[in-house]
């Protein structure tokens, strides 16, 4: 059953569209993230189901109850700030109690379940600390402790790890996760960072411009982006033009600057016409003429990036387009600069997408 | 990198000035207040030996009432400062467009600008028995001449420098105060009301009582507005020590009242200052 569901919101502030008919569904115990660039509307979505923004049409609803005219104190979400927004005048207990004693909690079980609380988020000890002096993983959790000890029917995180180091961030992702599931919570998660939103998310909604791009698990997101946008802000992509025309079954020839490329194609993308092949790094490999892939194209190698666990080699194909491959270190020798190499990948590592001026 | 010697050099230009000045004439004066005074003779008899009857005469009723009066009235003015300033600062901050906040702190500041003289005279035609408000008090069912009214006059005179005095103090102190406490507050099932009362008033306590320090110490040292429309029923201890210098020539007596007004001012600050710093330290980081 879906818990929350949103159908044709639209927001606008003077004349920019913040958010241009987004409708989606998240369903019970579902992690969801609202993915997108700065300005895509996801934040704006965000302050809507909570209550913070009325949207100029169309209508909210959780747990099945129209949140239309609920201001955000009737409604029952949890919210997690970017900066915690923890009070800094209350203890750490007093912060976790406010909730319960505004939703009535019996006064003899606040103090029991502040204790339960801090336990679960794996804090314990802390109650009588101001926050100020916790560092900003401990008040992440105690913000995330505040929310979740309501136990509100859906949780609502604006980029939630955005505040902390890259490796705190690694270890918290996993946290929240852990956290979240043992709530049992469905949450709804604001981030800018692709990462963030693969390594915690069931399932991503991609925005764009006000606008819903894809909705979709993160592996197919990443495997078969419907758009342009979506191959592009998901992960790197190398972007080949060409006019495909169709060939037995599903199989299609691509006709670009480059030769001829063999794709197949898949439900939902063109037939014919002009066409953007894109090309995950991963899938472009340096052949060493021991297989024989379905496209070889010729490159000069132009340099060689180690980035840790990969090399990245970038080359430039005959046309001048440069392309970027990555292979795992694992100590293979990777071509000079300068010299020849030989890109190769199958029909089935490449995503046909209709052509389009944005990319 | 820092260097203290330079740092406490920069200091010296200030102590150069204030320690001659300020000091040296505070030291005249309680010498002065220590001379016993000669009916008739202008200044303290410097031949006779030092007394301390200057200050016995202070602990009669009579002058107690002065003092009373001005902390009474000072504090009234400050706490209505207080309300109609504590508002004002929150929609200057959270309501008002960019222009209407610019408007708005322009003519705060603006009255700030324009002489205390000319406000005073201003509320005292104002109110005065040929005056658009004339029969303002008559509203109050006082009589126009009584001296509720002298005191209304006085308290509407120090408001009008106090209320831009703390709104101007207090817009700094909403401004330091995270919208998102609010938000998180409102997520958390508490009305707009209680988020006020509990997250913004709460947060904004330090602030309300350094902007009521401020004002309370324009109130209470101020000689001009009990002066003016204070029509000899309200007189401050500033009006009392003018008056032992300049009409009766007194200087012992008024040099005694003015150290005895300087000790009670200080004290009463740095116990609030002191309240403000241990009680509500972490507030606002």
């Amino acid at each position: 059953m879906a818990v929350l569901d949103l159908q044709h919101i639209r927001k606008s502030f003077g004349s920019f569209t913040a958010v241009d008919d987004v409708t989606f569904e998240v369903n019970k115990g579902e992690i969801v993230a609202l993915l997108g660039p700065s300005g895509c509307g996801k934040t704006t979505t965000l302050r809507m189901i909570a209550g913070f923004e009325r949207p100029d049409s169309g209508r909210i609803f959780i747990g099945g109850a129209d949140m239309e005219l609920r201001p955000p104190y009737e409604r029952n979400v949890g919210l997690v700030f970017q900066d915690y927004a923890l009070f800094p005048h209350m203890t750490v207990a007093e912060n976790i109690a406010f909730g319960m004693k505004n939703r009535g909690t019996p006064k003899n079980e606040i103090a029991p379940r502040t204790l339960e609380v801090l336990q679960q988020v794996q804090l314990p000890g802390v109650e009588n600390r101001r926050p100020h002096a916790l560092s900003g993983g401990q008040q992440q959790r105690v913000a995330l402790a505040r929310a979740l000890v309501t136990r509100p029917d859906i949780m609502l995180l604006d980029e939630p790890l955005s505040n902390l180091d890259a490796k705190l961030r690694l270890q918290l992702r996993r946290e929240i996760r852990t956290i979240l599931a043992s709530f049992e919570c469905t949450s709804i998660i604001v981030t800018h960072d692709q990462e963030e939103a693969m390594g915690l998310a069931d399932r991503i909604v991609l925005m764009n411009r006000g606008r819903i791009e894809q909705i979709d698990t993160p592996a197919r997101l990443y495997q078969s982006p419907k758009t342009l946008f979506a191959a592009d802000f998901i992960g790197h992509a190398n972007w080949i033009h060409g006019t495909l025309s169709k060939a037995a079954g599903d199989a299609g020839i691509v006709a670009t600057p480059v030769g001829d490329v063999r794709v197949t194609m898949r439900q939902g993308s063109p037939e014919q016409g002009p066409v953007t092949l894109c090309i995950r790094p991963e899938r472009l490999a340096i052949t060493d003429g021991t297989v024989e892939p379905a496209t070889r194209m010729q490159a000069i190698a132009e340099s060689v990036d180690i980035v840790g666990a990969d090399v990245r080699l970038w080359s430039r194909l005959k046309d001048g387009t440069l392309v970027q491959s990555l292979d795992k270190n694992i100590g293979r020798a990777m071509p000079q600069p300068g010299s020849e190499v030989m890109l190769g990948f199958g029909p089935d590592d490449c995503v046909v997408l209709p052509a389009s001026d944005a990319a | 990198m820092k260097r203290p010697g330079l740092t406490a050099s920069m200091l010296w230009p200030a102590l150069i000035v204030i320690l001659p000045l300020l000091f040296g004439p505070l030291l005249v004066l309680l010498h002065e207040s220590l001379k016993p005074h000669i009916a008739g003779r202008v200044g303290g008899d410097a031949t006779s030996a030092l007394t301390l009857e200057n200050y016995a005469l202070l602990a009669g009723p009579e002058y107690a009432q002065y003092f009373l009066d001005t902390f009474r009235i000072g504090l009234i003015s400050t706490v209505l400062a207080l309300m109609l300033g504590y508002p004002m600062a929150h929609f200057i901050v959270r309501r008002a467009s960019p222009i209407m906040r610019r408007i708005l702190i322009a003519s705060l500041i603006g009255t700030l600008f324009l002489s205390l003289i000319v406000r005073i005279y201003a509320i005292s035609m104002t109110f005065g028995s040929l005056g658009p408000l004339a029969g303002f008090s008559r509203l109050l069912g006082i009589a126009p001449t009584s001296p509720s009214v002298a005191e209304l006059m006085v308290v509407l005179g120090l408001l009008n420098t106090t209320m831009p005095l703390v709104a101007l103090t207090l817009i700094g102190t909403i401004q330091n105060i995270n919208p998102r406490l609010e938000d998180a507050a409102l997520s958390l099932g508490a009305p707009h009301w209680k988020t006020f009362v509990q997250i913004t008033l709460a947060m904004s306590v330090p602030g309300i009582l350094s902007a009521g320090i401020i004002g309370y110490a324009f109130c209470i040292s101020n000689l001009v507005v009990p002066m003016l429309v204070g029509r000899g029923f309200v007189l401050f201890v500033s009006n009392l020590i003018y008056f032992r210098f300049s009409e009766v020539a007194n200087f012992p007596s008024g040099a005694a009242l003015s150290i005895v007004m300087m000790v009670i001012s200080l004290g009463i600050f740095y116990g609030l200052l002191h309240l403000v710093r241990t009680q509500w330290q972490e507030a606002g980081k």
